[in-house]
């Protein structure tokens, strides 16, 4: 078993957070039945599935010229009416005739895409997870950023972001537990240009829910590389106090709030996550981070009042 | 925000001021990229000193980005990458500082496909997200590049953008740059046939004046009397030349005086470069700094 797939993760280019009403409406925008929503434990939506359709080179760590054809499933959600997600995966099985076939046959298979001739499993999974410099092969990556094209170019939205953020891009690879390994596996990595990969070794082999999951935690990642650039830029301890709120405020307003990691996965992943906490530990980056935006906060308009006389 | 950097002729000091405004928009704490659209010589790696792109990349820049062969263009992180040891670590509080180079042996193209300004306005709806500044170095004149930016501003409407008329202080560059915005098929005309409102395209444009040397300035401290007063009679008929032609003094943005490092070499200055080393101007910096500002100052760019 192989399944891959790319996050990536933005700021909606929206002045606030958009109502749950107005997801429906720039997700809408992407074809399909229906977008699906959930109000709690935060306002979610997702798109319907995407289909592309692909006939292209896989990476592969060997460099061997591996040829696959399938289709891409790709969606793209709003988190907190504040955070758009684009989303592909697909599943890597072996062809069983040596030719393509027609498109109805993989149609019939939607993000399953079928190679030719032998190939080794961690030979794929390598070149995808460290794919960055291949412009000839499959880039599930810019198959989801499509869709998150479409958002924001929606007129629904008025591109009035309230700070400027990077893309984040979060590769993952799942595969099957081998005989002899314990439990599931996971490595996290974060490496050049915001790009960070996820191995995954499942023993209960692959479920939708795997996907939840992957977007769940390039969601966090993303909150938290966001927070740390903005904290960085703000010159705590160096620029005056007003210089500092100003620059945390956007933090406060906008991002803070969204912090809740494996609130809508399912309590299999439980032991994924418990193992992201202990290394490296987002939380406890996080929390650390916001008690510090806290405190700035609170000490800038203690010396406001002050100033005012209050004190 | 789009700041599109034009000229109409070629070695106006576009890409070296540009980049230097870049590098102080950087240091002032904004996000900042800058675009070499300038396919048929892209030289933007040179002056930023990152010297594996002097001539452009051969990763796929933005010629082949534009082409369609490549889904991501090359990007580089300035600070990370200029071979300048003084430019080398981001001091605290400043922005991104991201080149995106051209293509090594890339071309001017000759047309502008419905794909290719898709492809633009893709570009640049994502680096709007991702920069406070995003620089378009045009080539000189009247380009396909200069086509393809008023047809993707023309359908960005949410999208913030600013053109800058680079031009040197003389007769023929005054006519030029003119010319290059008001004459047939220039900015104005070519922007009005792509959807822009042609007076609020006009509001979006400022000029720059580059390599400026004041009669008084010090470089001409041992000028005979006769000399002065000649040099400024010129200046006084390049003034109301400009002023005549609608390149005066309230639609320019600022100007850059002549730089002795500039003259010799395409580099950003560093304030090192002024304070220890002492080989370039105060003024040349003072004045990069003021035009960083202004490129953002809503104020500077009040309806004329
Ligand atoms: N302020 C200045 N003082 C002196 N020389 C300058 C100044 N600005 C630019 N130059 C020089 O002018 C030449 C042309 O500049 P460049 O930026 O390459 O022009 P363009 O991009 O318009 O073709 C370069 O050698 C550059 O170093
Ligand atoms: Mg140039």
């Amino acid at each position: 078993m192989l399944v891959m797939g790319e996050v990536r993760t933005g700021l909606l280019q929206n002045s606030g957070e958009i109502p749950e009403s107005l997801c429906q409406g720039v997700l809408g925008l992407l074809s399909g039945e229906r977008v699906r929503t959930s109000r709690r434990p935060i306002v979610y939506a997702v798109s319907p599935d995407q289909l592309t359709g692909v006939d292209c080179r896989l990476a592969s760590a060997s460099r061997a010229r591996v040829r696959g054809v399938g289709t891409v499933l790709s969606r793209a959600s709003v988190t907190g009416g504040r955070v758009l997600q684009g989303s592909s995966h697909i599943q890597v099985a072996r062809a069983e005739s040596d030719h393509r076939l027609s498109w109805s046959h993989y149609l019939a298979r939607p993000g399953v895409i079928e190679v030719f001739g032998k190939v080794r499993v961690p030979d794929l999974a390598d070149g995808f997870a460290d794919s960055g410099g291949w412009n000839d092969c499959l880039d599930l990556g810019s198959v989801g950023e499509r869709f998150m094209d479409v958002v924001q170019a929606s007129p629904l939205l008025d591109r009035k972001a309230p700070f400027r953020s990077a893309r984040t891009r979060l590769r993952w690879v799942a595969v099957a537990e081998e005989p002899g390994r314990e439990g599931p596996g996971i490595r996290f990595t974060l490496g050049r240009d915001r790009v960070r990969t996820l191995r995954l070794v499942l023993p209960d082999g692959f479920t939708p829910d795997v996907v939840d999951f992957c977007e769940d935690l390039a969601l966090h990642d993303w909150l938290l590389t966001t927070l740390l650039v903005i904290v960085e830029r703000a010159r705590v301890g160096t620029a005056t106090r007003a210089e500092v709120t100003a620059k945390l405020a956007p933090a406060v307003d906008h991002l803070l709030h969204l912090w809740m990691p494996a609130a809508r996965l399912d309590d299999d992943f439980a032991p994924l996550w418990e193992a992201l906490e202990r290394r490296p530990g987002f939380t406890r980056q996080w929390q650390s981070l916001v008690a510090r935006v806290r405190d700035q906060v609170a000490i800038n308009t203690l010396a406001l009042l002050r100033e005012a006389g209050g004190w | 925000m789009l700041v599109f950097a034009i000229s109409d002729k070629g070695g106006t000091g576009r890409s070296v001021t540009s980049s230097n405004i870049v590098y102080r928009r950087a240091l002032q704490g904004s996000d900042v990229c800058y675009l070499d659209f300038d396919f048929g010589s892209p030289t933007a790696g040179a002056i930023f000193s990152v010297s594996s792109v002097a001539r452009g990349t051969t990763q796929g820049g933005m010629h082949r980005y534009f082409e369609g062969r490549i889904a991501d263009p090359h990007r580089i992180d300035i600070w990370a990458e200029t071979d300048r040891e003084g430019l080398r670590a981001k001091p605290p509080g400043a922005g991104q500082m991201v080149l995106f180079p051209g293509d090594e042996g890339g071309g001017e193209f000759s047309t502008v496909s419905e794909e290719m300004l898709l492809r633009c306005v893709r570009l640049f709806t994502r680096l709007e997200e991702e920069f406070d500044l995003c620089l378009v170095d045009l080539s000189a004149g009247r380009s396909f590049a200069a086509q393809m930016a008023l047809a993707a501003t023309a359908r960005l409407p949410g999208v913030p953008f600013r053109w800058l008329v680079f031009h040197r202080w003389t007769r023929q560059h005054i006519i030029a740059a003119h010319g290059l915005v008001q004459g047939r098929q220039g900015l104005l005309a070519a922007g009005v046939d792509h959807g822009h409102d042609g007076e609020t395209l006009a509001d979006h444009i400022r000029f720059v004046r580059t390599a400026v040397l004041e009669p008084d300035a010090a470089e001409l401290e041992g000028l005979r009397e006769t000399q002065k007063a000649w040099l400024n009679e010129c200046d006084r008929e390049l003034r109301e030349l400009a002023r005549r032609y609608g390149v005066g003094r309230t639609s320019m943005l600022g100007k850059i005086p002549l730089d002795p490092v500039l003259q010799w070499r395409e580099q950003l200055i560093s304030d090192e470069d002024v304070l220890s080393s002492q080989i370039a101007n105060a003024e040349t910096v003072a004045a990069f700094d003021d035009l960083a500002k202004k490129i953002v100052d809503d104020s500077a760019w009040e309806a004329l």
